[in-house]
């Protein structure tokens, strides 16, 4: 939740802004909230399910088993079984794997590609314009439409979903990142490195980059979840992963199918991708106030 | 004002090119040659290259590219090759409901997203804040087809309140009840980020020295706020919105998707999956068309309503 969010306006950041002095403040900070404490505490469960898919799930995510189809929760079959017969609980777990991994991979490819062009565009000021342009010119399309067109040309399939969660990460994070690079560019240090006659690419990534990265790095954490939610969306709409893999959008999908006859095959994966997203979003917000307040809208 | 229009026109310009020639990109990546499909399989390689020419497939492609944009300035988009139809009259008979649940969704959504931020601001604090931040929260966070799955299973089927496919006709002409479900799926997506916009700005202006001097010369609280508070707090209430009109779109896909509703986000899907790539082609173009519309009268709106937008 957001807190207690007075405006900052007009006040000088350094006297109102408690400064940080330590990672362990950050943490001991976010702890002291109970809400992030358990989202971030319901995460990791989840990473670490997810990382130890093989180990931890009870049965076989591709076993069909016709005998038992579309049985609802049970002892045996915790979150009951689908269509075919197979394991949902392993299913859950398989899917959350693939679900995070995808949004990873955009989150990652699109942070670095983004982070590229903003860092560009504040040092090289010629450049500027020109990045700038471009960026507001991919702002003014939704992932989920990118999604579409990404699927349409190359066909369906996880790689489209990550081409999407890239084009739609890549303008965001590249204001983020101008952003806090001019500000950066404006410390002494920059122009003391520049007079005593260091190379560009060291100014760029040893003066300016490696400055900025915490506050992307923030950025892609808040964003994380929205991340999740457009691609499982697309996977939903059949844009993602093909089955008999595993991901949670693409379960859904499947189980509305069946939904009268036995909701829980659509309902479990849905619940899950809300509850991922839920704690995420939590987690950002919490994140968010205690590092910067600056970054609220 | 003329200067900033001038402005975003000059973004649009770069991105209506982008946005033709990804689709006409879309009308490149047919699996095989198209000549050869027409000449069929026995065909000699001359009657091929007749009909490659024919088809003035053997010229550059920036010259292709030039005949696309001409072809789609006079509204020719090819066919579908499942329907068989014309790709333009195909839109035009979908953009019509997609519209219809677009306007239904925010006519549901906005209010109360609206009328949720401000108590929530005027209680901060207090437990309704929590509640309503909460819901908020869960609203942003939860995916649209969740929502429908819910209120298709229960509204729906269950109680059988509603119908949940297809669409009847216009809402003048009984087709209400086919739309409410989908404007309630489409709708509830808006009330999270409303909310949380409203709040903050409602909280912004109330500690603003306008609303301290409204409150001393005695106005009644529920003045201040409507009257004074809450019509300030709007102008960045009204870009999230139009905003929000744009990614609404992307909900539509899911939502027609659903619940049958036969719009374009519909036909998007349906012929991505079964390649039709002409429909496909033209339903993207004309999804790409409406976020850059939407956009430009947000941010023409903005600019009206904030002068100093224009300075800036």
């Amino acid at each position: 939740m957001s807190g207690e969010t007075t405006t900052m306006a007009g006040a000088a950041p350094a006297e109102t802004q408690p400064v940080l002095t330590s990672r362990a403040g950050v943490l001991r900070r976010l702890a002291r909230d109970k809400v992030a404490f358990v989202a971030a505490l319901f995460l990791t469960f989840v990473v670490i399910m997810a990382a130890l898919a093989p180990w931890v799930s009870p049965y076989d995510p591709y076993f069909t088993d016709l005998t038992k189809v579309m049985q609802p929760p049970n002892e045996v079959n915790w979150f009951g079984t689908d269509s075919t017969g197979r394991d949902i609980l392993s299913r859950i777990i398989y899917g959350t794997r693939t679900t995070l991994l995808m949004g990873l991979a955009g989150v990652l490819i699109g942070g670095v590609l983004g982070a590229v062009l903003g860092l560009l565009a504040a040092f090289y000021r010629r450049l500027d314009g020109w990045i700038m342009r471009l960026v507001d010119i991919m702002l003014a399309f939704p992932a989920i439409l990118i999604g579409l067109a990404v699927a349409a040309i190359f066909g369906a399939g996880i790689t489209s979903v990550v081409i999407a969660l890239v084009f739609a990460a890549v303008p965001t994070v590249a204001r983020v990142a101008r952003g806090a690079a001019i500000g950066i560019m404006s410390q002494e240090f920059m122009e003391a490195g520049r007079v005593i006659g260091v190379s560009d690419f060291t100014l760029l990534w040893r003066y300016l980059t490696l400055n900025c990265i915490s506050t992307i790095f923030v950025y892609l954490t808040l964003r994380f979840g929205q991340v999740i939610l457009i691609g499982s969306t697309l996977s939903f709409l059949g844009m993602g992963a093909q089955p008999p893999t595993a991901e949670l959008g693409m379960m859904a999908s499947q189980g509305r199918d069946f939904l009268f006859l036995a909701p829980h095959i659509a309902t479990i994966p849905s619940m899950a991708i809300f509850a991922i997203v839920l704690a995420a979003n939590l987690l950002g917000d919490a994140l968010r106030d205690v590092l910067d307040p600056r970054l609220q809208q | 004002m003329g200067r900033h229009i001038v402005h975003r026109l000059l973004i649009l310009l770069p991105a209506l090119v982008g946005v033709l020639f990804l689709c006409f990109c879309l009308l490149q990546v047919v699996p095989s040659d198209p000549a050869m499909i027409i000449a069929g399989p026995d065909a000699k390689p001359e009657t091929v290259a007749a009909i490659r020419k024919e088809l003035g497939l053997d010229r550059s492609i920036v010259i292709q590219f030039g005949d696309y944009i001409l072809r789609v300035a006079q509204g020719d988009l090819g066919r579908s090759i499942i329907s068989n139809k014309m790709v333009i009259e195909e839109l035009a008979n979908t953009v019509g409901p997609t519209l219809e649940l677009m306007v239904g969704a925010m006519l549901m959504g906005v209010p109360i997203g609206i009328a949720m931020g401000t108590l929530a601001a005027v209680w901060r604090g207090t437990f309704v804040d929590r509640v309503i931040m909460a819901i908020s929260v869960a609203g942003v966070s939860m995916p649209v087809f969740f929502i429908g799955l819910i209120l298709i299973q229960y509204v729906g089927f269950k109680w059988g309140l509603l119908p949940f496919t297809g669409r009847e006709g216009p809402i003048w002409a009984g087709g209400l009840p086919n739309m409410i479900l989908p404007a309630v799926t489409l709708g509830a997506v808006l009330i999270g980020p409303i909310a949380r916009m409203t709040r903050t700005a409602v909280l912004e202006v109330l500690g603003a020295d306008f609303v301290r001097t409204a409150r001393a010369k005695g106005l009644r609280e529920r003045t201040v706020i409507i009257h004074h508070a809450l019509r300030n707090a709007l102008i960045p209430v009204v870009t999230l919105i139009g905003l929000q009109a744009a990614f609404l779109l992307g909900g539509a896909v899911v939502t027609e998707t659903m619940f049958s509703w036969p719009g374009v986000g519909r036909l998007a899907v349906g012929a991505i999956l079964s390649s039709d790539f002409p429909t496909a082609q033209g339903a993207i173009m004309i999804l790409a068309l409406a976020f850059l519309l939407i956009n430009l009268i947000v941010d023409v709106i903005y600019a009206w309503l904030d002068p100093r937008v224009q300075r800036g």
